[in-house]
């Protein structure tokens, strides 16, 4: 099964690349004229400044991403807000935060290799520290005793990895039931799941259905102590495709500058 | 008497010296009174409906400025644009982006704000917070530009996430395909959805 989500990301990867040839890139922010004035008042404030890069964003499929994004957004309301509500209502926030810290701990080691494997070793330290201590006197990682980052903030994954090597996101992807992606990061979240216990074939070996139900089970609980962002964005965006599209890739540019 | 010369001469030059250290407030300074006030105005159970809105919107005009936000959303499209276009895409955005803030800090009242590092380049600068969120620490960093002795918010970067330049790449897209006519037509039905939204209880 994972074998062929592995060739599916392969052939997308290698599609993309034929397509580069025959699509035009389009910038989204792009915005290319010369810069003249610079000084406090008289400054053009229509320019990006010098030190924010055009984020080029090359979406070739996007009627297939909007048919995605319009079948996760229904997927959404009609199915996880519900059970997202009932869990919520039964379960008291310390214990949602606790299961979160402790599939947060589970990946760990997705977050230290990739560290690594980008020479930040102040971080890959910081984490392995964390797992130490959480797993430890943290109870199974379901407390987080405050040892290194505080959980949830910027982890590594393989998509930053292989950004931090040059790879370019490739083209926009909205995945089904997983939001949106790109061919990067696509490709990076499958290495990824080889490295994270729940999903990876190696070290627990869970069936098929076992690591469906973790996975949606891990989804609810994180959706569970989210502050409902997403219908924030379809209430405040003018177009929610193209917002998502646009924070999607800042995000990732971002943290894979850091 | 040679004493009281050099007493007169450093008391003459104090001010010289203290005038712009204090005159100015520092960036950091300054957002952090907006957001203090617009938190003391959130937990004031005195204040609601209409009347808060009416104070947070104050509030919020008084440090943010609208004007260059527009001109840095729409780019090139700006330029283009004529000046009553620009007029009402400046008056129009301003609603907008208010209802949004509004909405926004409505949910995240019960956090709590730290503030972090401020950097001065110039006439610019930078403020980065973190609000704490049961846990889950969210970075916001305030953009500002100096106009006088203040200091006005052009862009908020929310976890790597610049809102102008969010707003820049969906604007952009829909003026290129519907012209002005299209994107006024639609901030307008976002104000009012926003606006009904806001008035009956947060959507939970």
């Amino acid at each position: 099964m994972l074998s062929n989500k592995l060739i599916s990301c392969l052939v997308l990867v290698l599609l993309s690349g034929l397509c580069s040839a025959c699509w035009t890139w389009a910038a989204d922010d792009a915005d290319i004229t010369a810069t003249t004035s610079s000084s406090a008042a008289e400054h053009d404030w229509t320019q990006l400044d010098d030190d924010e890069d055009e984020l080029v964003i090359w979406d070739p499929i996007e009627s297939f991403n909007r048919q995605v994004f319009w079948f996760n957004d229904k997927f959404y309301f009609l199915l996880l807000k519900p059970v997202k509500r009932g869990y919520r209502a039964i379960l008291p926030k310390p214990v949602r935060t606790s299961t979160r810290n402790f599939f947060n701990n589970l990946a760990t080691p997705v977050r230290f290799a990739n560290a690594l494997l980008q020479f930040k070793g102040r971080k890959a330290a910081d984490e392995l520290l964390k797992c130490l201590f959480n797993s430890t006197f943290g109870l199974a990682g379901l407390f987080d005793l405050g040892v290194g980052l505080p959980v949830g903030s910027d982890g590594e994954d393989f998509g930053q990895t292989l950004g931090y090597y040059g790879t370019s996101p490739g083209f926009y992807l909205v995945i089904p039931l997983l939001g949106p992606s790109n061919a990067r990061d696509a490709v990076g979240s499958v290495a990824d799941s080889l490295a994270y216990p729940v999903t990876s074939p190696y070290y627990l070996q869970l069936k098929p259905l076992e690591v469906t139900g973790l996975q949606f089970y891990e989804a609810v609980n994180a959706l569970s102590l989210d502050k409902d962002s997403y219908e924030a964005i379809k209430l405040e965006a003018l177009d929610p495709y193209l917002s998502v599209r646009n924070a999607y890739m800042q995000n990732r540019a971002g943290r894979i500058k850091k | 008497m040679q004493k009281f010369k050099i007493f007169m001469m450093v008391l003459l030059a104090l001010p010289l010296c203290a005038f712009p250290v204090f005159s100015a407030e520092s960036p950091k300074a300054q957002i952090q009174l907006t957001v203090d006030q617009v938190i003391k105005v959130l937990s004031d159970k005195q204040i609601q409906g209409e009347p808060r809105r009416q104070v947070l919107s104050s509030l919020i005009r008084a440090r943010f400025d609208f004007s260059i936000m527009s001109q840095r959303t729409l780019g090139k499209y700006w330029r283009s644009a004529t000046v009553p276009e620009q007029e009402r895409f400046v008056k129009l955005f301003s609603d907008l982006l208010e209802a949004n803030y509004i909405g926004r800090i409505e949910d995240y009242s019960d956090e709590s704000v730290s503030y972090g590092a401020e950097t001065i380049d110039g006439d610019r600068a930078e403020v980065a917070t973190l609000v704490n969120s049961g846990g889950t620490h969210i970075p916001i960093i305030y953009r500002l530009v100096k106009k006088g002795e203040d200091w006005f918010v052009y862009d908020v970067v929310v976890e790597e996430v610049s809102l102008v330049r969010n707003y820049r790449s969906t604007y952009g897209e829909i003026v290129r395909k519907e012209k002005f006519t299209g994107l006024f037509k639609r901030m307008e039905a976002k104000i009012s959805e926003l606006k009904q939204s806001s008035g009956s209880a947060a959507i939970k």
